[in-house]
C-alpha cells in the first residue's frame, strides 16, 4: 500500500527538478475590495454551476479572473492551485472504498506531469516573448476552442436526452475493445480496474494531453475521464474516482511548476475557493432534484455565453497587442459587454439551478408526504404496531431491520443474514445504500453519479426480490451524503429500526486506524444494536457466545441474546475474560457474573454453559468462538467515540475486525 | 438527527466557520508578505501549497457540514 505513495513522492520530486526558472516579478495584481467581492460571487456561482452540471468550474473561473484584468497565466496558475488538496481528501475516501485504481492513476499521472511541464514551459515562453497580452491571447484561443466544442456537444446532448429520455451512460466502446486486444511486447501493464493488461503506449498520450490541457486552462478532466472510459474501457465510477488522484498529481505538479516561477496568486485562489466550496456542494445537492437534460442544457448555454464573452474580450486583447486600432470608447464598451455577458451567464445558470432545486424539493416533499400517509393507512403497519406493543424491550426486539448493502462482496453475508433474521423474527426489512457525494466527485461527471444511482437501485431491487421470495416485506432506500455512517444513523433513527445489519471490509491495522471504519462509527453513534456479518458467515443457530464483563452493558447484551436464542433455537455460551493485575479478585467476580446470567437465561428455557477465561479479551473471544463453532458473538457496547475510542481502544472493534462469525453489538 | 446530534453539528460547524474565518483574516492581514515571498518563485512555491492545503481542508470541511446543518440535503430514493 505504501509503495504507490513513495512513488508519488518521487514523481513530485521529479516535477520540482523539472520546474522552470524564476521570472522576475512585474507586478502583483492590485486586488481591490470590489475585485474580492466579485471573485467571491464568481466562486460561489461557479461552484454552484460546477456541482450541478458535473464538470470542473475552471471554464467559468479562469475567464472570470481574466475579464477583471488578472493576467491569463496567473489566472490559470491560481486556479490549478486551489483544488488539489480537496482532490486528495476525496481520493483517499474513494481509496477506502476500493474505487481508485492507484496504479492507473500513477501511470497516467507520470505522463501528465510531462504534459504539465511542457504546457507550463510553453505558457512561460509565450509570456516571456510576447508579453502578458500574447499570453492572454494564447489562453483565450484555447478556451474559445474548448468552449465551442464542449458547448455545442452539450447542447446537442441536451436535445437528444430531452427527445429520447435516455442519457449516454458511458458504455464500453468498440475502440476500447480494440485497445484491449492489442499486445505490444515490453509495454504491457496490468491494471486492476481494467482487469486486463494494456500497453502503456495508450496511457501515455492520455496523461500527456490531460497534463497539457491542465497547464493551459487549469483543468484536464475533460480529456482523462472520457479517455479512461472510451479508450481504456474503465468503468465510469472507477474512472471518475481514479481521476481524483490524477487531479491531485496534476494539481500539485502544476502548482510546483507555476509556483516556482512565482506565478501563483494565492489570494485570488483562496477567494475563489471560499465561494466555490460553498457553491459546489449546493450544486451537487440541486443536481439530485433536476432532470438529466437540464444539466446538459445549463452546461451548453453557459459555455456558449462565456464563449461570446471571451470572444468580445479577445478583440480587446488584439487591440492591446497593437494589431487592431480602436478608440477608447469602443474598448470600454467591449469590456462592458464582455463583463456583462459573463454576468448574464452566471445569472442564467444560478436562476435555472435554484429553480430546479426549489421546484424539485417541493415536488419531492409532496411525494414523500403522500407516501407516508399511504403507509399510515396500510393495515400491515397496524399489525406491526400491535406486535411492538406486546414486546416492550427495545434491545430484544428485531422487528425493524436495517440492512446496509452495496454492490461489493463485503455485504453478501450481511444481505443473506438480514433476510434470514427478518424471516425468523417476522420482521420488516429496509435495505439501504449510501452514495457518497463530495464536491470534487460531483464536479467531475454528474452522469457517473446518475449511473451509480441506477446501479444501486437495481442492486436494492435484487435484494428486495430475494427478501420477497423468503416472505419478508422489504423497503428500499438510497441516500446521498458526505459521511456514510451519518446517513446510516439518520435512516435508522427516521425508521426507528431495532438493529442495523452491516458487512465487514477487510481493513486492519494502520489502514483501519488512518481511514477509520464506518462500522465502528455506526456502532459508536447509533442508538440501536448493530449486527456485523463477515462475507462468508452464517447464523445457523449452532451456538451464541455472550461476552459479559459485569457492566450494565452486559445485562443489555444478555437480554438481547435471550431473544435471539429463542428465535433461532440456539444454545448460549457465556464467557467472561479476566485481564488485569487483580486476576484472583476479578476471577471470583466473573464467576458470579456468569452464574447470574446463566440463571436468567435458564429461566427462559435456554441451554447455557459458562466459562471464565484469561488473556486479552478480543483475542480470547475470537479463539473460543472458533474452537466451539460459535456462529454469533453478542456483546454490549460501551459506546465510546472519537478520541476516547482511539486512546482506549474498543474490544468490540477488534472482535468485529477479526472474528470469523457474525458479531452483534447491543446498545443501551 | 436527534437534538443532541443537531447541537453537536451546530457546534462543530460553527467552530469550523470561526477557524476558517481566522485563517482567511490571517491571509488578508499578511497578504503583502505572503505575496512578496510566493512571487519570488523557486522553493517559495511551498507557501501557496501550504496555504492551499490548510484552507482547503478547514474551509472544505466547514462547507461540507454547512448545508447539512441547514437541512439542505440531496434527494433520497425510497420505494
Amino acid at each position: 500500500m505504501l509503495k504507490p505513495f513513495i512513488f508519488l513522492i518521487l514523481l513530485l520530486g521529479c516535477s520540482l527538478l523539472g520546474a522552470t526558472e524564476t521570472i522576475p516579478i512585474e507586478t502583483i495584481f492590485p486586488l481591490q475590495w470590489e475585485h474580492a467581492i466579485f471573485l467571491l460571487i464568481v466562486g460561489l456561482v461557479g461552484g454552484l454551476i460546477s456541482g450541478f452540471i458535473g464538470s470542473s468550474g475552471a471554464f467559468i473561473l479562469t475567464p472570470a479572473m481574466m475579464i477583471i484584468g488578472v493576467p491569463a497565466i496567473v489566472a490559470v496558475a491560481s486556479n490549478i492551485c486551489h483544488k488539489f488538496p480537496r482532490a486528495l481528501v476525496s481520493a483517499l475516501k474513494r481509496i477506502r472504498h476500493g474505487l481508485v485504481d492507484i496504479k492507473l492513476a500513477i501511470v497516467i499521472g507520470i505522463s501528465a506531469e510531462i504534459g504539465i511541464f511542457c504546457g507550463v514551459s510553453l505558457q512561460i515562453y509565450i509570456r516571456n516573448n510576447f508579453g502578458s497580452t500574447g499570453s492572454n491571447i494564447y489562453v483565450t484561443i484555447i478556451f474559445l476552442l474548448i468552449l465551442a466544442i464542449l458547448g455545442l456537444y452539450n447542447l446537442r446532448d441536451a436535445k437528444k436526452i430531452f427527445k429520447t429520455g435516455e442519457a449516454d451512460l458511458f458504455k464500453r466502446s468498440a475502440l476500447s475493445h480494440k485497445v484491449r486486444s492489442i499486445n505490444i511486447p515490453g509495454t504491457m501493464m496490468y491494471f486492476p480496474s481494467l482487469e486486463t493488461s494494456i500497453s502503456v503506449l495508450f496511457t501515455i498520450p492520455i496523461g500527456f494531453f490531460t497534463g497539457l490541457l491542465a497547464a493551459n486552462i487549469a483543468v484536464g478532466s475533460f480529456i482523462s475521464v472520457p479517455a479512461m472510459i472510451y479508450v481504456l474501457g474503465a468503468g465510469g465510477l472507477m474512472a471518475s474516482a481514479t481521476q481524483l488522484l490524477i487531479a491531485f498529481i496534476i494539481g500539485i505538479g502544476g502548482t510546483i511548476q507555476y509556483g516556482s516561477s512565482g506565478l501563483v496568486d494565492i489570494r485570488l485562489a483562496m477567494i475563489i475557493l471560499s465561494g466555490s466550496l460553498l457553491g459546489v456542494h449546493l450544486g451537487a445537492i440541486a443536481a439530485t432534484y433536476a432532470k438529466d437534460y437540464l444539466t446538459k442544457l445549463v452546461t451548453g448555454i453557459l459555455m456558449v455565453l462565456i464563449l461570446f464573452s471571451l470572444a468580445v474580450k479577445m478583440v480587446v486583447y488584439i487591440h492591446d497587442a497593437g494589431h487592431l486600432q480602436l478608440v477608447a470608447d469602443t474598448v470600454t464598451t467591449l469590456n462592458f459587454v464582455s463583463f456583462n455577458l459573463l454576468n448574464l451567464a452566471l445569472a442564467v445558470g444560478t436562476i435555472i439551478i435554484l429553480y430546479a432545486m426549489i421546484n424539485g424539493t417541493i415536488r419531492y416533499n409532496k411525494a414523500q408526504r403522500l407516501m407516508e400517509e399511504e403507509l399510515a393507512l396500510s393495515p400491515h403497519i397496524n399489525e406491526n404496531d400491535a406486535m411492538s406493543i406486546t414486546q416492550l424491550s427495545p434491545t430484544g426486539r428485531f422487528e425493524k431491520i436495517l440492512l446496509v448493502t452495496d454492490r461489493s462482496e463485503a455485504t453478501v453475508g450481511a444481505t443473506s443474514e438480514a433476510i434470514r433474521l427478518a424471516q425468523r423474527t417476522d420482521g420488516k426489512l429496509i435495505a439501504m445504500s449510501v452514495i457518497m457525494i463530495n464536491p470534487e466527485h460531483a464536479s467531475l461527471a454528474r452522469q457517473l453519479i446518475e449511473k451509480e444511482n441506477e446501479d444501486t437501485l437495481s442492486h436494492l431491487e435484487k435484494v428486495r426480490t430475494e427478501a420477497t421470495k423468503a416472505g419478508v416485506t422489504c423497503d428500499i432506500s438510497v441516500r446521498h451524503g458526505i459521511e456514510i455512517y451519518q446517513e446510516i444513523i439518520n435512516e435508522a433513527e427516521q425508521n426507528h429500526v431495532d438493529v442495523i445489519v452491516m458487512g465487514r471490509r477487510g481493513m486492519t491495522g494502520l489502514m483501519r486506524l488512518m481511514m477509520g471504519s464506518n462500522t465502528a462509527k455506526v456502532i459508536g453513534y447509533s442508538q440501536c444494536s448493530v449486527l456485523v456479518v463477515p462475507r462468508t458467515a452464517k447464523i445457523n443457530g449452532n451456538k451464541i457466545l455472550l461476552a459479559v464483563d459485569g457492566s450494565r452493558y452486559s445485562d443489555i447484551a444478555a437480554s438481547a441474546t435471550m431473544n435471539i436464542a429463542k428465535h433461532i433455537d440456539a444454545s448460549v455460551l457465556v464467557v467472561s475474560v479476566v485481564y488485569s493485575d487483580l486476576k484472583e479478585k476479578r476471577y471470583t467476580e466473573a464467576i458470579q457474573e456468569i452464574k447470574r446470567v446463566e440463571s436468567f437465561l435458564t429461566k427462559e428455557g435456554i441451554k447455557v454453559e459458562g466459562e471464565v477465561l484469561s488473556g486479552r479479551p478480543a483475542e480470547v473471544l475470537i479463539e473460543i468462538a472458533d474452537a466451539k463453532g460459535v456462529d454469533l458473538i453478542v456483546m454490549g457496547s460501551h459506546g465510546r467515540t472519537g478520541l476516547d475510542r482511539v486512546m482506549l481502544g474498543s474490544v468490540s472493534d477488534r472482535v468485529i475486525g477479526y472474528a470469523n462469525c457474525a458479531v452483534l453489538v447491543v446498545k443501551l | 438527527m436527534d437534538a443532541t446530534g443537531k447541537g453537536k453539528a451546530v457546534i462543530q460547524t460553527t467552530t469550523l466557520a470561526i477557524l476558517s474565518g481566522i485563517l482567511y483574516f490571517l491571509l488578508y492581514y499578511f497578504s503583502d508578505y505572503i505575496m512578496n515571498w510566493s512571487q519570488q518563485g523557486g522553493w517559495y512555491f511551498i507557501i501557496p501549497i501550504i496555504i492551499a492545503f490548510i484552507l482547503s481542508i478547514v474551509h472544505g470541511t466547514f462547507t461540507n457540514h454547512f448545508w447539512d446543518m441547514l437541512g439542505i440535503k440531496a434527494k433520497s430514493v425510497k420505494k
